[in-house]
């Protein structure tokens, strides 16, 4: 019975078939976006529309890169959509125009960096507690961030008073919304946060110690990792890119509220799954992460394009998590 | 054959893993109303011969008679039902339930209101009220089973058993975790057991036990039965020599090794598990392989985790090269030059979706980074296949993912990745484990040449052949005490199991 698949595995696969059976998230995305484009008549490849959806899942990929590397480590975290909701008020509320009598501090004008300051420590801060409370209270993931998500929440109705930060300066909206040529600012930071990621996964220790922690903890111990010190990484870190996420979302928008980024972990969690980040740690790459918050983006905006009822696009969305877990299951649970 | 003399017929099972002949044609007759012990060394096939009883393995070949008649069961729960129960070393209870839904888990006596089935909790508590009385066990049925104490959880496996109306029950090293009295009254609750005749397989390495408690004695040895004999014709030299026989030629390599200065010493290390090894003490020197022995459950692994930082101590002191060092981590016993190759390669040592690169250099990484602080992955791979050649790994690449390789090629990784550290000690832990023979004369000539090139190694084993092949002393262990440490020259099968069996 293993013989077979002993000899196969052994050998080095070539050809297209092996290229798809290694890339198969790179390859679903663009069979999308052939067939999109097919029934779009091309107006998919236009560049306005590329534009459009780089811009939109600009901000959901910074959680994307953060939750990714979580996983990778065998973690997982819920708290993003509310810390990405509390950071986009605390920036919000430093950029507010001074002359807006119903901001938050009326009056003062805050130098521009202090909302980015503010909104990155506060999403460091948020992961820095996770990773404390996953590697020294020895917690379940899924629980202790269960836990700081209801507490992001509250932070952010008691400090904005379940009001909406708007009247933002423009001075900060345009490092979110302004462009550089065609290519719109947003897709520019996230390309920096890419590079950023990928030199950690695959340029540093830390990064490795991801793959090792993730693969098997036991061994990673073994080996001289300090497993609990790279859990607090790998959720700081993370913590830092929600942080960023935040206070571009509120630059985005041009307000914060608390509705923003609701539901974002959902979001960032099932594209980093379609991406072949395996939910049982030791297994993912960046570009993967990018191209499942792509293929995600892709099948949303298909969607709303085909004139599909947005209800309608939930339930299809969420056969798509489904299946991109079970093909992940099959996958490494043939070899093991 | 259904004469009625044997409750319980094994003829003639066989069964094979990879590269392994676990059970040949082994045959193991039950009478009821006794006490049948099995003995054997550790992997000498006490455990697989039970597990094919209980249709945890099936058998190439063979089968088994119950009362006569030809049985094959496919689970734990079919052989209960037939009357057949184990009572594991380890406990499988559920500690957060009472004793008495224990007792009755999975069977519980329920009442039919309409449609529904309810559990009738009065039933199930008088039950076993009436269960622990018939057996004098002073035991609430209400107790919440992890707040009982072992002996008695264990009391209370037993009395599951007989609630099944058990006609064989086996236990396997019932004892390793109770003190004097408890054994006493364990032994009890046994005599009372095969009075009403039932059958009790016991599986113990205690000889002192054997002489009190047993009828008969079954003997394993590598996967055979040596044979069974009534206990008053055996004494202990017999059972030992009955249990080791067997020929040590040409399996180990010639070791040639330089023995120098102590490198490693160990005083009176004491685990901070008050259930494991206490003041222990010895010494390594340059060039030398301790071999570490004992039976199972001697607390070797713990001990040598220990020295390596992975458990924690209560006292004692560890130095190297003289000098007295503290290690509360493996990140410091690795710094202090110290591996260790632990003895589950699947559960602690692979990263078994990561390639044979990083595999290797996983422990290391550190000492492969450029100035900007990131990983030099040509010098890293360079490296790692540097020391997998040496030691002749086979892989299709560098890139393969570890878990496709052979037990013995992933051991080989392993061991590359500890060397990649640059150590002056290495430990081992069952370092040939589920490894298959052609692959263990590499591993064996690996450590060779290790201690010809100056390296000690600590090698903890089961294996008596190899323990006695390879190593230039033998510390033995019991029960977490050092009973003794034999010279190359005078150490024998007999008188390792001699030190390795002596219960206080």
């Amino acid at each position: 019975m293993g013989s077979k698949q002993a000899t196969s595995s052994f050998e080095q696969k070539k050809g297209l078939s092996a290229f798809v059976s290694k890339n198969t998230n790179l390859v679903t995305f663009v069979t999308l976006a052939v067939v999109l484009g097919l029934v779009t008549g091309g107006r998919s490849f236009a560049w306005a529309s590329v534009r459009n959806l780089m811009i939109a899942e600009s901000v959901r990929a910074f959680a994307a890169l953060g939750v990714g590397m979580i996983i990778i480590t065998w973690g997982i975290d819920l708290s993003i959509g509310y810390v990405v909701c509390l950071v986009a008020s605390v920036a919000a509320s430093f950029a507010q125009t001074p002359d807006y009598t119903a901001a938050l501090y009326p009056g003062v004008n805050f130098p521009l960096w202090l909302p980015f300051l503010a909104g990155i420590l506060t999403g460091g801060l948020f992961g820095l507690i996770n990773g404390c409370l996953v590697a020294y209270g020895k917690m379940h993931p899924f629980i202790a961030t269960l836990g700081t998500m209801s507490i992001a929440r509250g932070f952010q109705l008691i400090y904005t008073r379940a009001a909406v930060v708007g009247s933002l300066k423009d001075s900060y909206k345009v490092i979110a919304q302004g462009s550089v040529g065609p290519i719109p600012n947003l897709a520019i930071y996230v390309a920096m946060a890419c590079f950023v990621v990928w030199i950690v996964l695959r340029h540093t220790r830390l990064g490795s110690n991801f793959y090792a922690i993730g693969g098997n903890a036991m061994a990673a111990r073994v080996s001289g990792i300090n497993v609990r010190r790279v859990q607090i990484s790998v959720f700081t870190i993370a913590g830092l890119l929600y942080g960023i996420a935040g206070c571009l979302l509120s630059g985005r928008l041009g307000l914060a509220n608390a509705l923003t980024a609701n539901g974002m972990e959902l979001d960032a969690i099932a594209a980093v799954t379609v991406g072949g980040v395996s939910q049982t740690g030791g297994v993912g790459t960046m570009s993967g992460m990018i191209i499942g918050v792509l293929t995600l983006g892709i099948i949303n905006y298909g969607m709303t394009y085909l004139g599909v009822d947005s209800y309608y696009q939930l339930l299809v969305k969420g056969f798509i998590i489904i299946a991109a877990v079970y093909f992940d299951m099959k996958k490494y649970a043939k070899r093991a | 054959m259904s004469d009625g003399e044997y409750v319980l017929e094994m003829t003639g099972i066989s069964k094979s893993f990879p590269g392994v002949r676990a059970l040949n044609d082994v045959t193991l007759r039950v009478r009821p109303g006794r006490v049948h012990a099995l003995m054997g060394e550790n992997g000498a096939g006490k455990s697989t011969l039970m597990k094919c009883l209980f249709g945890i393995y099936h058998q190439e070949s063979g089968e088994v008679a119950l009362d006569g008649k030809k049985v094959k069961f496919h689970s734990a729960k079919d052989a209960l039902e037939s009357g057949v129960s184990m009572i594991h070393q380890e406990l499988l209870n559920v500690p957060h339930r009472s004793v008495r839904e224990n007792i009755w888990l999975g069977r519980e006596p329920v009442i039919k209101v309409g449609p529904l089935r309810l559990l009738n909790h009065r039933k199930m508590h008088a039950d076993t009220a009436a269960l622990m009385k018939a057996l004098d066990m002073d035991i609430n049925p209400a107790e919440r089973m992890g707040g009982l104490s072992i002996s008695k959880q264990q009391a209370c496996e037993i009395a599951k058993a007989v609630s099944y109306n058990a006609s064989v029950v086996v236990m396997d090293e019932p004892t390793s975790s109770l003190t004097e009295t408890e054994t006493a009254h364990l032994f009890r609750i046994i005599r009372d057991l095969t009075s009403k005749g039932v059958a009790v397989i016991y599986i113990s390495h205690r000889m002192s036990e054997i002489f009190d408690i047993a009828d008969e004695v079954s003997i394993m040895r590598d996967g055979q039965m040596v044979g069974t004999y009534p206990i008053a014709e055996m004494d202990e030299d017999k059972l030992i020599k009955l249990m080791v026989g067997r020929d040590n030629t040409n399996r180990f390599p010639p070791i040639d090794a330089q023995i120098g200065e102590v490198r490693l010493e160990v005083r009176a290390l004491t685990s901070a598990d008050p259930r494991s090894f206490k003041d222990v003490s010895f010494e390594l020197r340059r060039g030398e392989i301790l071999g570490i022995g004992g039976l199972v459950g001697a607390q070797r692994t713990e001990l040598v985790e220990s020295v390596f930082g992975l458990r924690k101590i209560s006292s004692g002191e560890v130095r190297v090269d003289g000098k007295k060092v503290e290690i509360r981590s493996p990140r410091d016993a690795i710094a202090k030059g110290i591996a260790l190759i632990t003895e589950d390669r699947r559960g602690s040592g692979i990263f078994p979706l990561l390639s044979i690169t990083t595999n290797t250099a996983m422990a290391s990484l550190s000492e492969y980074l450029n100035r900007l602080g990131l990983l030099r992955h040509r010098k890293i791979e360079d490296e790692a296949r540097k020391y997998n050649e040496s030691l002749r790994t086979k892989t299709p690449s560098m890139a393969t993912l570890i878990q496709n390789l052979s037990g013995g090629n992933q051991q080989k990784v392993l061991v590359s990745r500890w060397l990649m550290t640059l150590p002056d000690i290495l430990i081992m832990d069952e370092p040939t484990r589920g490894i298959d023979v052609g692959a263990k004369y590499e591993i064996y000539t690996i450590m060779a040449e290790l201690v010809q090139s100056g390296k000690s190694i600590i090698m903890v084993s089961s294996e008596m052949p190899e323990l006695l092949g390879m190593s230039h002393r033998i510390m033995v262990l019991c029960d977490g005490r050092h009973t003794g440490t034999l010279d190359k020259a005078e150490a024998s099968q007999e008188s390792i199991m001699r030190l390795a069996t002596q219960f206080e």
